[in-house]
């Protein structure tokens, strides 16, 4: 990595309290980002990933506690600012966008005046200078005849439309770092791909740092540098994008890849699935979490959880018998085309 | 965060043992209010059951000499509640008050509750101009404000007990046909309705066995509640003079009118009747609430 | 017109397809009114849909949210009413069967659902959902609760399982109990509507592995509905895309993913991500501009072609394309050659966005 991290979170601990018990949401977290980057954190749901965004920008639900970690911003420990420093920072320096454009944006306010409110807010513009922005903003993140659509209600724009406006609330104030939580989930994909090209176009254009959460590999393939692997509130494997694919070292990340059909391998691939189901997480990990899953079990599994260790120059693996490198390439039969 | 919880939610669900009765029996349980609830409303069902045993003496009988001059002796130690102006012992009346005011509501609530169920049902699942006519008829019904409505009823039929219930009963069927309706509406969309249909289940199966039990926990919920209003509604049409025709029944509301007089000197004449209403009706709708809470489906686990 | 152009899709294969679908339309009424619902226009879900299941093959049926593709599923088993067309299962018509003929086919077609949550009355004990369909048929008789743990097992589930409640399973295992009661009845053909696309990844590979195995075992034909292509082209053996109500393209799997004639086959196709960083960066991608338009008022002439990266200023926008047979496939446009050909190159487009409109009330109809 160049330089200076925009965000470093280090041992991020976040756990909940519900009516069965304490949830371990998140056990132990790290990862950095710099300007300009694209960082994807893979995982199924109830993997973590989700709490690990909220606890950044501190807008966990009230069950939830931070028990552990820090999250360093421009110098600043985000997990021990108030209420008061946090709402400076959140959609002014890190914003974020959600699954569903819909439940986000407020179906009784005009899309207009909900870009105009972040831009009242933070930058302290008028009326007639945050309309101004408004349309260029909305005209940046391709919605036609912009001007006309800032008198529009949310429900008078198409899902891929409500997300170019989720995007372009939170272009508004130019964030250094953008968190994307499943931003094309919801979408069909010839809008999905238009969405990401969005977001690309946005990465290289403006230098913002983007953290891409989703459960799909191809998103994460197509869009980042780096990549998480997350199980259990824990990164399982984190590296380059190009390693991770080709040389994918731990069982779970491989399980992953092995369960999805390509759609350039045809019928002769032949489906792995991972086996059984997530671990329920009310108790703190003691062993590998994805041990009882898992064909590349080994004793020491059973006794401790194995710590992240780096087997090649940034490709880290949590794992005491990683998967032999070529075992991915070895067991794809068919391949590309 | 919505986010947030759900995740939460769906990490920590270790399924729960049993039907989705059973799993909202043990929520209810749990709810320290509904708990409060059950207890006053049991109390209030014991005093009206054994009113004849707990009454230390015939709710009619009334002896002026008690008044001794003034009015009207406060609880003593032979009148815990007090004595009222016609001599008669305030504890027997509210025992057997009880009575009337849970035989009322509970008959009052189980005709709305019935025609409405009826009504609902066949509006939901027959729908067009079926639905269009009986929903129309509920909305006509329910511009009327339910007292009115239930004071007209009784003007129509003349005062008495059993008038009072029709009333009382009137008003809550447009409230249990529209829930009962939407509810319907709201089941027959689910995926498992048309796997029903596509099994091969005869239509009445699929609303019998399908849609009603699950169509049916809002309108519990609603029953429990309206309890309470019609505990109220009887009260009411009894404080306005509509109540059982003979004055000397020991019904809560009309103890209330009578009492107006002597709300100076004997303020305890109001307050206990007052007191038992709001007793009952707390209970009924806390017990109302704790059971939203326990069949709620948003607090339902998944998976 | 569709009627050479349709059949021609099965004319390798001998004797009567499984399902024979010709010119199906479905459309759902749009009503609007304070006191008496008027009709006020209709949405065209399905819209001149013909096609041919053979006995013991998977169709995939492909198509973006909103294509008609799950109508289409629904109203093979006459879980809507089609308002056209006709549809032949095993030699009879069943286009207008009523509910009590219709019960005995109920047996030889089954259903499995995209939502795991949904799709089981919660009420319901997994043995008595599983059996039902037995009790219905009157086919469980006194071995009903041995035929139910068996069912169980062969969709790998304890048979434990039997006296428990949805809410106690995963959504993997949920979509395992909806198998467990498609699979009661002893079925010919199966719709399976987006069967795993509310799973989750590590979960998806374990049913479609499953319906690959009942399928061989239990010598089932499915349909299989689902917007992943990916996951359409692994299990299927021909693929029909859909679009706006219409097929577009139609070919066996290989075919279309190797050479998709029909633009918006290749667009989709392009739009799919593959989990591989180097053939990400390796791929050009088609993106295509704006949404989809409404249904109850699709363009006139071709369907795409307010979307089409190819379009023409001939024919495209004065005249609809017929489902006609290129190769082995069927294409729904007038260029299929050309583009087939490499002459004909996309372009990028004006970006033109569909406004939709308030969105329109209509329920399917309750039949």
């Amino acid at each position: 990595m160049t330089g200076e991290p925009l965000l470093s979170v280090e041992d991020l601990h976040v756990r909940f309290g519900t009516e069965r018990g304490l949830v371990y949401a998140v056990n132990g977290v790290s990862f950095e980002i710099s300007a300009g980057e694209t960082l994807g954190i893979v995982g199924e749901s109830g993997c973590g990933k989700s709490v690990t965004s909220l606890a950044i920008l501190g807008i966990l639900s009230r069950n939830a506690r931070v028990t552990n970690g820090r999250a360093m911003f421009a110098g600043r420990d985000l997990l021990t600012l108030n209420d008061e420093q946090l709402r400076s920072i959140r959609g002014r320096e890190i914003a974020m966008i959600f699954q569903d454009p819909m439940t986000s944006l407020n179906p009784v306010l005009t899309i207009g005046r909900q870009i105009r409110e972040a831009l009242e807010t933070h930058f302290g513009m008028d009326r007639g200078q945050a309309d101004l922005r408004s349309t260029e903003l909305l005209d940046q993140v391709g919605i036609p005849s912009a001007k006309l659509r800032l008198k529009d209600y949310p429900h008078q724009f198409s899902g891929g439309m409500r997300q170019r406006a989720m995007i372009a609330i939170a272009l508004a104030c130019e964030p250094k770092l953008l968190i994307a939580d499943e931003p094309t989930t919801a979408l069909d994909v010839t809008i999905q791909a238009q969405i990401l090209q969005l977001l690309r176009d946005l990465v290289s254009e403006r230098d913002t740092a983007l953290i891409l959460i989703t459960h799909d590999l191809g998103v994460v393939a197509g869009m980042c540098e780096r990549v998480n692997v997350m199980y259990a509130g824990m990164f399982m494997e984190t590296g380059s994008a190009d390693a991770l694919f080709a040389r994918p070292r731990h069982p779970y990340t491989l399980g992953l890849l092995q369960s999805v059909p390509r759609l350039d391998a045809g019928r002769r691939q032949q489906l792995q699935p991972i086996p059984g189901a997530p671990r329920n997480m009310l108790s703190p990990p003691a062993e590998c979490p994805f041990a009882p899953r898992c064909r590349f079990e080994v004793e020491e599994s059973r006794q401790a959880v194995p710590p992240l260790e780096e087997l090649e120059s940034g490709h880290h693996v949590r794992c005491f018998n990683p998967v032999p490198a070529e075992e991915w390439q070895r067991t794809r039969v068919g391949g590309a085309a | 965060m919505s986010i947030a919880e759900l995740e939460a939610r769906e990490i920590a669900l270790e399924p729960g043992q049993g039907g989705l009765w059973r799993d909202a029996w043990r929520r209810l349980r749990r709810n320290p209010g509904a708990l409060i609830g059950f207890t006053l409303v049991g109390l209030f069902v014991v005093v009206a059951l054994f009113a004849s045993v707990i009454a230390p003496e015939d709710p009619r009988f009334g002896d002026l000499s008690r008044l001794g001059g003034s009015c009207c002796p406060g609880p003593s130690f032979d009148h815990w509640f007090g004595v009222d102006q016609q001599g008669r012992d305030v504890l027997s009346r509210i025992v057997f008050g009880a009575r009337f005011s849970l035989l009322i509501g509970v008959v009052s609530v189980a005709v709305g509750l019935s025609l409405g169920l009826v009504l609902g049902s066949i509006a939901g699942y027959m729908g067009g101009i079926v639905d269009g006519i009986i929903m129309r008829l509920t909305d006509i019904m329910l511009s009327i404000p339910g007292l009115l409505l239930a004071i007209g009823i009784v003007a129509m039929l003349g005062p008495g007990l059993f008038q009072i219930m029709i009333a009382v009963g009137a008003t809550q069927v447009p409230i249990f046909a529209r829930l009962m309706r939407g509810s319907i509406l709201a089941q027959r969309e689910n995926d498992f309705v048309l796997a029903a249909r596509a099994i091969g289940v005869p239509r009445r199966s699929i609303l019998a066995s399908h849609i009603l039990p699950n169509a049916i926990s809002p309108v519990i919920v609603q029953g429990t509640l309206a309890l309470a209003t019609a505990i109220i509604d009887v009260a009411g049409l009894g404080f306005l003079g509509l109540g059982p025709q003979d004055p000397s029944t020991p019904e809560w509301g009309t103890m209330l009118t009578d009492t107006t007089r002597y709300l100076q000197t004997a303020p305890h004449l109001a307050i206990i009747p007052g007191v038992a209403i709001i007793i009952s009706v707390l209970g009924f709708n806390l017990i109302g609430d704790g059971l939203r809470e326990a069949l709620d489906p948003k607090l339902r686990g998944r998976g | 017109m569709a009627a050479h152009a349709g059949r021609w899709g099965c004319l390798s294969e001998n004797g009567t397809p499984l399902v024979d679908v010709d010119e199906l339309r479905v459309w759902f009424p749009i009503r609007s009114g304070v006191v008496l619902d008027r009709h006020v226009g209709d949405v065209k879900a399905v819209d001149g849909v013909s096609l041919q299941i053979r006995r013991g093959e998977t169709l995939g049926l492909v198509g973006e949210s909103g294509c008609g593709k799950s109508t289409v599923g629904r109203a093979l088993l006459r879980l809507y009413e089609p308002t056209g067309g006709t549809i032949t299962f095993d030699g009879q018509d069943i286009t207008h069967l009523g509910e009590r003929e219709l019960r005995p086919l109920r047996k030889r077609m089954q259903m499995i659902f995209q939502d795991p949550y949904a799709s089981l009355n919660p009420r319901h004990s997994v043995g008595r959902m599983v059996g039902e369909p037995l009790r219905v048929h009157k086919m469980g008789g006194r071995n009903l609760n041995k035929t139910v743990r068996e069912l169980l097992a062969t969709v790998g589930l304890p048979a434990d399982a039997a006296t428990r409640y949805p809410h106690e399973f995963s959504g993997g295992q949920r979509q395992r109990i909806g198998l467990a009661r498609a699979l009661a009845l002893n079925p010919d053909f199966i719709v399976c509507d987006e069967p795993v696309s509310a799973l989750d990844v590590s979960i998806q590979a374990q049913i479609v592995n499953l319906l690959e195995l009942l399928q061989t075992e239990f010598d089932l034909t499915y349909l299989f509905i689902a917007h992943d292509l990916a996951v359409v082209r692994h299990i299927s053996d021909r693929i029909a895309v859909m679009y706006l109500g219409q097929i577009m393209e139609l070919s066996p799997g290989d075919d279309l993913y190797d050479n998709p004639l029909h633009p918006y086959t290749i667009s989709l196709l392009s739009a799919i991500p593959i989990p591989d960083p180097e053939v990400e960066r390796k791929r050009t991608s088609i993106l295509l501009q704006g949404d989809l338009p409404s249904p109850s008022n699709p363009p006139h002439a071709c369907r795409f072609h307010t979307r089409c990266p190819y379009v023409q200023p001939t024919r495209c926008r004065d005249e609809e394309p017929e489902l006609r047979p290129v190769d082995t496939h069927l294409v729904k446009c007038h260029f299929a050659e050309e583009i087939k050909a490499g002459t004909l190159q996309p372009q990028q487009r004006e970006v033109v966005f569909e406004t939709p409109s308030a969105p329109a009330v209509w329920q399917p109809p309750p039949s």
